[in-house]
């Protein structure tokens, strides 16, 4: 019993369970900014792959990690772009532009990986971000490990997280972005151009998933892995859905899969088995799917193409 | 109107499907080299097949590829690799080989064993060889093992002894080391339990800490786990995991702790983390079987690579590990190959 209390005392458990929230709160949040304006999507996972890369990339050959980040949030959003264009202008299935915008960026990294740097990977003298430690925070007993010291992606995350809630519920441009998410008819009517706040939300949305790519390839790392998001952009999906679309709901659920995760590791020490443990994460996510905390209500546009009648 | 989304939709499909086979199943004929030292055997075909983990793993699938260019400088023959996506490539990857007349066809990977014996059934005339996996049943396979619990032994004895050691800065006082495995399968598991029984040999009271990641791809999983276990007061990590494990080497570098790298010598990621690694020497397996097929030496049946024939061993240490302890390091190693000590493949 007492290996179970020192796993819940161990501040590690909680300074992981944040770290590990961070790159699904990042993609949960673009994937609620696109689809509070009525697209659906569900490229988060390419949208962080090729934001992981091209950070690398760029942080790489310039050996600055802040242009790397930009670089990241940037290529994410451009990807991003093209669901934005066929969904619409072009008023594809949303689902299936996105699951090929997630095969796309699979196949477009790993080429682009062994073109530019051959099989060794990417180069070993990579810059990453800092990290921030937090002054007299840091210092508190139990809670300074937890929240004082991390990535400085982890502190932009918590601003995005605030800043996100503020623009979606509170101010005239969030209200417009989801009029076109619940009726595009009348946002139309009342003069909002529906198409302009379309392509906004996804924008946005890819450049927060982008960042979510960043944190993992020069925030915890300064390297770039084949598939190295490994499946996190549609664990965002259902921390989006668990969120009921809302920045502060994608943080907590994100927080609970990062704490399920972050859980199972500790298990791991007093030596119950690896592999149950590891379903943690994905059984809260069938929970959470399933409906049983609650209603989770979409848009009502989300997904439908909006086509203005002449 | 609508017949042109769904041509466009279905045109980005294709699109990306395409570029999904490039990125992944990007085939490189590399070319013989033609210098004329090298003896030319350019009709001598030798194919190469990777796992899902595919070459830019920094580990078995990379090392093979190694010995594959080895063996095109020294023998002047002709190779080729092929990448697989996924678990059904494996099949038509080997296939594909074996049909386009290729002598030797190299299978990377516990995780083809059924592919390769389908295939080698279809094409007796075509030799087969597949690393980490015995498949004894035919005349036309070869099999390379490799003991790799000998290197992890030794790497823990290493471990062990640095725990004890006064005064090193990197080393705490809570005589604890961990190790991350990929997945519980028998190449990974015989590293780890070497290590375990290494570290255990020459410091009984050691606390060894024993992670899985399930996945040879999440580098930041691996560097949670490995952050997990520095903070339980491993000052020691050996990752057994592949793209995962450079996670956990990042988070010993972070925490100014040590980490012992796998299967190639990997010191480069961290120089002055990264005090040793276990070496197990797929390139040289593979360059060494080539010849033999080329020789018409080529022999069915398992060849194991131990510490005896050099087929596993331990990376240079840095300068951080004391000249006594490798003296030490060395000691041990005799003790294994003369047959004193046989450290055990599976963690009890």
């Amino acid at each position: 019993m007492s290996a179970i209390a020192q796993i819940f005392t161990n501040p590690e458990l909680y300074a992981a369970t944040i770290s590990m929230a961070t790159p699904l709160a990042l993609p949960a949040i673009g994937g609620t900014f696109s689809e509070r304006t009525g697209v659906v999507n569900i490229a988060m996972e390419g949208n962080m792959l090729i934001g992981a890369f091209f950070a690398v990339m760029v942080a790489a050959a310039t050996q600055q990690a802040w242009l790397g980040l930009l670089a990241g949030m940037l290529a994410g959003g451009i990807l991003s772009l093209g669901l934005a264009f066929t969904a619409i202008r072009l008023q594809s299935d949303q689902v299936i532009v996105g699951m090929a915008l997630n095969l796309f960026a699979s196949g477009l990294t790993a080429f682009l990986l062994n073109t530019v740097y051959g099989y060794n990977g990417t180069p070993t003298n990579t810059p990453f971000l800092p990290s921030i430690t937090i002054p007299f925070v840091s210092s508190i007993p139990f809670i300074g490990p937890i929240i004082g010291h991390h990535d400085v992606v982890v502190y932009l995350m918590l601003l995005i997280v605030a800043g996100s809630q503020y623009v979606l519920f509170h101010t005239k441009l969030g209200l417009r972005m989801r009029a076109v998410g619940e009726n595009p008819e009348a946002a139309d009517t009342v003069g909002i151009h529906v198409a302009r706040m379309r392509y906004l939300g996804v924008f946005i949305g890819g450049m927060l998933s982008g960042l979510g790519g960043v944190y993992l390839s020069i925030g915890l790392l300064n390297a770039f892995d084949v598939n190295m998001t490994n499946g996190r952009g549609y664990i965002a999906l259902a921390a989006m859905i668990f969120g009921k679309w809302t920045p502060l709901g994608s943080f907590g659920a994100a927080l609970l899969f990062g704490f399920a995760t972050a859980l199972s590791i500790a298990l791991q020490n007093v030596g119950i088995s690896a592999n149950l443990v590891s379903m943690l994460p994905y059984a809260l996510t069938i929970i959470a799917l399933t409906g049983l905390v609650g209603r989770s209500r979409a848009p009502a546009a989300d997904g439908i193409p909006y086509a203005p009648s002449k | 109107m609508n017949r042109t989304f769904a041509r466009s939709a279905t045109g980005l499909v294709a699109l990306s499907l395409l570029l999904a086979g490039c990125g992944t199943q990007n085939t490189t004929t590399a070319p013989a080299t033609n210098t004329p030292t090298t003896p030319s055997n350019a009709s001598f075909k030798v194919g190469l097949v990777t796992d899902v983990g595919g070459l830019n793993d920094h580990s078995f699938n990379h090392l093979a590829y190694v010995g594959l260019q080895a063996a095109e400088a020294k023998y002047g023959i002709s190779g080729s690799v092929v990448q697989s996506h996924q678990t059904s490539d494996y099949l038509t990857n080997l296939t594909n080989f074996a049909q386009a007349g290729d002598k030797l066809v190299i299978a990377v990977g516990y995780l083809m064993n059924s592919a390769v014996q389908t295939v080698s059934k279809k094409f007796p005339k075509t030799k087969f060889l597949i690393i980490d996996d015995a498949i004894t049943n035919r005349p036309n396979v070869a099999s390379a093992l490799f003991n790799t619990q000998e290197c992890g032994y030794l790497v823990g004895v290493m471990a062990g002894l640095m725990e004890k050691q006064k005064g090193i800065a990197q080393i705490n006082n809570k005589n604890t080391v961990g190790t991350i495995g990929g997945m519980q399968i028998p190449p990974v598991e015989s590293y780890m339990a070497g290590f375990v029984a290494g570290v255990k040999k020459v410091d009984p009271t050691a606390n060894v800490l024993v992670g899985w990641a399930n996945s040879f791809t999440d580098p930041a999983s691996g560097e949670a786990i490995a952050n997990q276990q520095i903070s339980n007061g491993a000052d020691i990590v050996f990752p057994v995991a592949g793209a995962t494990g450079n996670g956990a080497i990042t988070a010993a570098k972070q925490h100014n702790v040590f980490a012992i790298g796998v299967d190639a010598n990997q010191n480069y990621l961290a120089p002055q983390t990264v005090m040793t690694s276990a070496l197990k020497a797929v390139d040289v397996a593979t360059e060494t079987v080539i010849g033999q097929a080329l020789h018409n030496q080529f022999k069915s049946g398992i060849v194991t690579f131990d510490l005896k024939n050099k087929g596993v061993g331990y990376a240079p240490p840095i300068k951080a590990v004391p000249a006594s302890i490798v003296a030490q390091v060395n000691h041990y190693a005799t003790l294994i190959e003369s047959g004193k000590i046989t450290p055990p493949s599976t963690l009890s």
